[in-house]
């Protein structure tokens, strides 16, 4: 009993030294994390003790509807979550990080692609992912911001389920070019060549993540959120490229007028 | 100015050629604005000169807002500067002539744009607004041809460019 308690006591302190957001690495807390297809490196990078399930946020959400056995949904758009919420099928969610998209090609780019306006050249071929998915939705975001809506969509060749399968087909040379997040082109250094999509026509890409409802976990769940918003959570997703989440937003409002000035050099 | 371009937005829809040019010209005023702050703030000119940047400044606000108004309008929401990382080639802001021959570059590709906007857009209504924002990028252009080379005056028929060319000519700057 004495042996018993001293461990108890060790554990503890053990535990208060690793500060009061993480959980101890060395047990898996037997969480389900299902989580959109661009987190596939990040997250087990943030927590290994986890049992991860990677697919288009789409999929997962309705899964997860259908009563699949998640602890976790984390998604690469904010609508999915919010509408799981309004259900009530997970708890509030919270946004967690932000990503960009680029244009992905096979590093020999036999179409001699350089930039966005190639893709409306006759005879690309191009994948994207289809619209339910977040990828496939942000890149039909893109053409229509960038007036180009018809002439991409006339070269796209197919369309996925997932952003993985869109910078796999692209890097085998099944495509020509790929929308796809810019932390999955990051993957495949050697395999692709990316062209960046210009800022101006960027959609807003922010990811969201909630505790399920019915999971039987909530704490440990909310611990996992919890690590994914903590400080080291947040640098080790920078670290794999995604980007932080957005300052306050403000709008440059006019300048006051000078009301002085003494002529000096000029 | 403001009136006239939200209302042309909501009349009627504006096709999406429109509202990208619209877009684009959002994006060059938030990057004009953050090259004028910059300019600005390294304080190196003498006060009249500071005063113009100034002014110019306050000008691409005014437009920023303009053009905004054309998006918020189509129910859109426009972009803001937090949106971008705005990136310039070292030594940009270090001297009078570097800043001159950056702003002449980056005020050469908005003059160019708006010009190439009235020249590519469908709606008519937008045009007259977009060509007095032409004039006002031209007296900024002039700015900075004077203090390079003494000269404010260059050709007659300044050309228009493509939303092609406008874009990859931002993509050096933005991000």
């Amino acid at each position: 009993m004495r042996v018993g308690v001293l461990a108890l006591a060790t554990l503890v302190a053990v535990l208060g030294a690793t500060g009061a957001a993480a959980r101890p690495d060395a047990a898996p807390s037997g969480l389900t994390v299902f989580a959109a297809s661009s987190l596939t490196d990040v997250f087990p990078a943030i927590d290994k003790n986890e049992t991860y399930s990677f697919a288009g946020s789409n999929t997962l959400a309705t899964q997860i509807t259908n009563g699949a056995p998640a602890d976790i949904f984390a998604s690469a758009n904010t609508t999915l979550p919010a509408q799981l919420y309004a259900a009530g099928t997970v708890e509030k969610p919270v946004n967690f990080t932000r990503n960009r998209l680029v244009i992905v090609v096979p590093k020999a780019n036999p179409k001699g692609i350089k930039g966005i306006y190639d893709l409306t050249k006759p005879g690309v071929q191009i994948d994207i992912a289809n619209s339910a998915v977040p990828v496939g939705s942000y890149t039909l975001s893109i053409l229509k911001n960038m007036g180009l809506t018809s002439q991409i969509l006339a070269n796209v060749v197919s369309q996925e389920t997932d952003v993985r399968t869109v910078l796999t087909k692209v890097s085998l040379g099944q495509a020509d070019a790929g929308f796809v997040y810019s932390t999955d082109a990051q993957t495949v250094p050697g395999q692709v060549t990316v062209i960046n999509v210009p800022a101006w026509a960027q959609p807003k890409v922010t990811y969201a993540l909630a505790v399920v409802s019915k999971s039987p976990n909530q704490a440990t769940a909310q611990a996992f959120v919890n690590e994914v918003l903590s400080k080291a959570g947040q640098a080790k997703m920078v670290s794999y490229g995604f980007l932080p989440l957005m300052p306050t937003v403000t709008t440059p409002a006019p300048a006051k007028k000078k009301t002085s000035t003494t002529a000096k050099k000029n | 100015m403001f009136e006239t371009l939200a209302g042309s937005a909501a009349a009627d829809p504006l096709p999406d050629g429109d509202l990208a040019f619209a877009r684009l010209l959002v994006g060059a005023e938030l990057l004009a604005a953050d090259f004028y702050t910059q300019a600005i703030a390294a304080k190196q000119f003498g006060a009249v000169t500071q005063k113009y940047l100034a002014i110019a400044l306050q000008n691409e606000q005014a437009h920023y807002q303009s053009v905004s108004l054309i998006l918020s309008g189509a129910g859109q929401t426009p972009a803001v500067a937090t949106d971008f990382n705005f990136s310039y080639p070292g030594g940009s802001f270090g001297s009078r002539r570097s800043i001159a021959t950056l702003g002449g570059k980056l005020e050469a590709v908005f003059l160019g744009a708006y010009l190439g906007a009235i020249a590519g857009i469908q709606t008519p209504a937008l045009a007259g607004p977009l060509a007095r924002i032409a004039a006002s990028e031209s007296q900024h252009l002039s700015l900075w041809e004077t203090e390079l080379d003494g000269r404010p005056l260059t050709g007659a028929f300044p050309a228009p460019i493509t939303i092609e060319q406008v874009s990859d000519a931002m993509d050096a700057y933005t991000s």
